[in-house]
């Protein structure tokens, strides 16, 4: 449905390897997944980008050799580790920097263009008064986020868990489809989503990411390319904001981008948010220096 | 008789000059400090240049190395000067820098070249890869995340010959250090550029919201939800560590005052020396788990080492362990044919209070003060005033850089 939405790249991956994915697809479905895309004249990203211990780095290298055998376009990895797997195997497999929250200067991300990065994932906390002065020194292009979950802390922790073994409260469920939030002290209108899954707790931004009305910006500045994620989406919303995305994209292109456009194709991916989570612009208006 | 020969070093934070001289007295073989940027502690007492060249001195004359931490996440600009604050460093003597961003160590190895790396637990790295990564890069010693276990580090070692530098001790983020913007979100404070505000240690309401609003609260509201760890005491557990080739041992605690710092360095001093002269007679002493207790500001565990941590991990409720001892005061000077301390004070202290005077080495004597005296001779029955120095008469001499405290009432 992605493809037929016309996106360019599909983001996927297992969650033994990749972080916060919709799915957890297997190898014989990745491989059905390429095959489709490309088929189509699409591409395919696989996240590789976990934090690995002992026990995952000693199955990455196996698993590069699968996706580097498959053909697919690129990996996303932020752990050090597996780019040094990948220099030592020589592996025709192109990655994208992603360490999330930890990528927030052009320096960076040449620092891991020297060491064979395609592109990097620019953090969220980057406003765009810093992506104007990064964009002028990145040497690969920085992907950027315009939709969906902003992931604002990792745990190794079950923490879920552990409260309600505390308050001897036995619950089995702590994952993402339960739909758990937080709510900050004083800020009952808050609602941070946590959840559990075997990368450990995570926590997410009080709202959805939502960056459609910047894209013609971002555009300006050379950033073109666009992330969308589909975490807390409903599968067949998230088609539908996809498409969005994409008709953006070709508005942009052919240069017919109005305000009245921006309206409506905002109005539309407010439509398909799911009814229990709010959009915003993340850091992306905040003046740098009110972040102390 | 076996002995151990690569015998791991005791580290321990100094946050400032004064930090620094009393962690090296009390047998720390190394301090990590902060300079006047790049640093995550902005609120420690952080080191001017000239500061550095004196604590480098000092810890140059007690056979010590001063290393210091430059483990913020730069946005753009924030790494302007960093070569020059390097090469300042490196001519200065410092030992290492400790580096958690890419763009940093690229700096200071480029930049700075002669003044050796260490990868920050920021940057978290939790496999043998990882760690031949960075050797790679040049850097001579890697910090491991929070996250990683006993058997991991022993795997690692068989993968790796770089130096491996463990948290043994103090304060932990509970998720993956580097990983965390909480506080940028919910404060405005920027986690990874020294502004952490600790959101993870906030009360949480937990709750399901089928639509946006509508809270249906799963949290028992007599324990709100929070994701705050107890620390970590590793204590009990040195032979582990130093049979699984820990380099070094890292004590947390820039903010902490001269009494944290005598005090735990003093106690894992003592521990590491005694395990190495005599691994195979070894035995844990209660009084160092006791002395760490007088200092503990909350419950202590052992962090990943031995498995994921479970709720007793984490404080909830009102579980949260004061601490036992107050800090009352420094000796600066003794008169031993006076049997005087000079002591200047930290906290209130007089008449009829049960002392305990502590000492590098682990010296240790309790007793009652009996006289007290001002500068002038005059007869006090409190010494109410901080960094005032007050003469006690002591029974049992003790020296300069001894420490005073005593029990809390119950």
């Amino acid at each position: 449905m992605l493809l037929a939405a016309d996106v360019d790249t599909l983001y996927l991956g297992e969650d033994f390897f990749g972080l916060r994915l919709p799915h957890s697809f297997k190898r014989p479905e990745v491989a059905e997944i390429v095959h489709l895309a490309h088929a189509a004249g699409k591409k395919v990203t696989v996240a590789v980008n976990a934090i690995m211990h002992n026990d995952r780095i000693a199955k990455v290298a196996d698993y590069l050799d699968f996706l580097a055998a498959l053909q697919v376009d690129q990996i996303t990895v932020g752990d050090p580790g597996v780019i040094y797997l990948l220099q030592q195997k020589k592996l025709n497999l192109p990655f994208i920097y992603d360490a999330e929250v930890l990528v927030t200067s052009a320096r960076q991300v040449n620092f891991w263009a020297k060491h064979g990065a395609s592109g990097a994932v620019i953090a969220r906390e980057v406003p765009h008064d810093e992506l104007t002065e990064m964009v002028t020194e990145l040497q690969i292009p920085g992907e950027i986020q315009v939709y969906g979950a902003t992931c604002i802390h990792q745990s190794g922790r079950p923490l879920l868990h552990n409260y309600f073994n505390f308050v001897k409260e036995h619950q089995d469920r702590a994952d993402r489809a339960r739909g758990l939030f937080v709510s900050a002290p004083h800020k009952p209108e808050t609602h941070y989503s946590i959840y559990e899954d075997f990368n450990g707790t995570h926590v997410f931004a009080n709202n959805d990411l939502n960056l459609i009305t910047k894209l013609a910006e971002l555009n300006d500045l050379g950033l073109t390319h666009w992330k969308l994620d589909g975490l807390f989406a409903d599968r067949d919303q998230f088609v539908s904001i996809a498409q969005t995305f994409v008709a953006a994209k070709k508005a942009i292109l052919a240069q017919k981008w109005t305000p009245d456009l921006v309206e409506q194709l905002d109005e539309q991916v407010s439509t398909n948010q799911p009814a229990n989570r709010g959009l915003d612009t993340g850091f992306y208006e905040i003046d740098p220096s009110e972040v102390q | 008789m076996r002995t151990i020969t690569n015998k791991p070093e005791v580290l321990a934070p100094a946050g400032t000059l004064e930090k620094l001289k009393v962690a090296i007295n009390y047998g720390a073989d190394a301090v990590y400090i902060g300079g006047d940027a790049y640093g995550l502690r902005t609120r420690a007492g952080n080191f001017s240049f000239d500061q550095m060249r004196e604590g480098v001195a000092f810890a140059q004359a007690h056979n010590a190395k001063v290393y210091v931490a430059a483990n913020i996440v730069a946005h753009e600009g924030d790494v302007q000067g960093a070569g020059k604050f390097f090469r300042t460093l490196r001519d200065i003597g410092i030992s290492a820098v400790i580096v958690s961003d890419p763009s940093l160590i690229e700096i200071a190895i480029t930049e700075a070249p002669g003044l050796p790396v260490h990868l920050s637990t920021q940057a978290s790295a939790t496999n043998y890869e990882t760690l031949n990564f960075w050797q790679n890069e040049g850097l001579e010693r890697v910090v491991l995340a929070r996250e990683v276990g006993i058997e991991e580090i022993k795997e690692m070692r068989r993968h790796t010959n770089v130096q491996i530098e463990a948290f043994i001790h103090g304060a932990m983020c509970i998720g993956y250090s580097g990983r965390c913007v909480l506080s940028n979100h919910m404060s405005m404070r920027d986690a990874n550029r020294g502004g952490c505000a600790q959101n993870c240690r906030w009360k949480y309401d937990l709750f399901e919201m089928p639509t946006m609003g509508e809270k249906q609260t799963e949290a028992d509201p007599k324990t709100p939800f929070t994701m705050s760890a107890v620390d970590m005491a590793m204590i009990e557990h040195i032979p582990d560590l130093v049979e699984a080739g820990v380099n070094s041992f890292k004590i947390e605690g820039r903010m902490k005052s001269i009494h944290y710092v005598s005090t735990v360095a003093n106690v894992y001093r003592r521990a590491v020396d005694s395990y190495c002269a005599d691994p195979d007679h070894y035995v844990l002493n209660q009084a160092w788990v006791d002395e760490l207790w007088k200092v503990a500001q909350r419950e202590m565990s052992t962090g990943f080492y031995y498995g994921t941590p479970t709720e007793d991990d984490e404080l909830f409720g009102k579980r949260r362990k004061r601490p036992q001892y107050t800090f009352v005061g420094q000796v600066l000077d003794y008169d031993a044919k006076r049997q005087v301390a000079m002591v200047q004070q930290r906290n209130n202290f007089g008449v009829g209070d049960k002392i305990e005077f502590y000492g590098p080495h682990f010296t240790h004597h309790e007793e009652v003060i009996q006289q007290l005296w001002d500068k002038d001779n005059d007869i006090l029955r409190r010494a109410p005033d901080a960094m005032m120095v007050y003469q006690v008469p002591v029974g049992i001499p003790v020296k300069a850089g001894d420490m005073l405290r005593k029990e809390r009432a119950k």
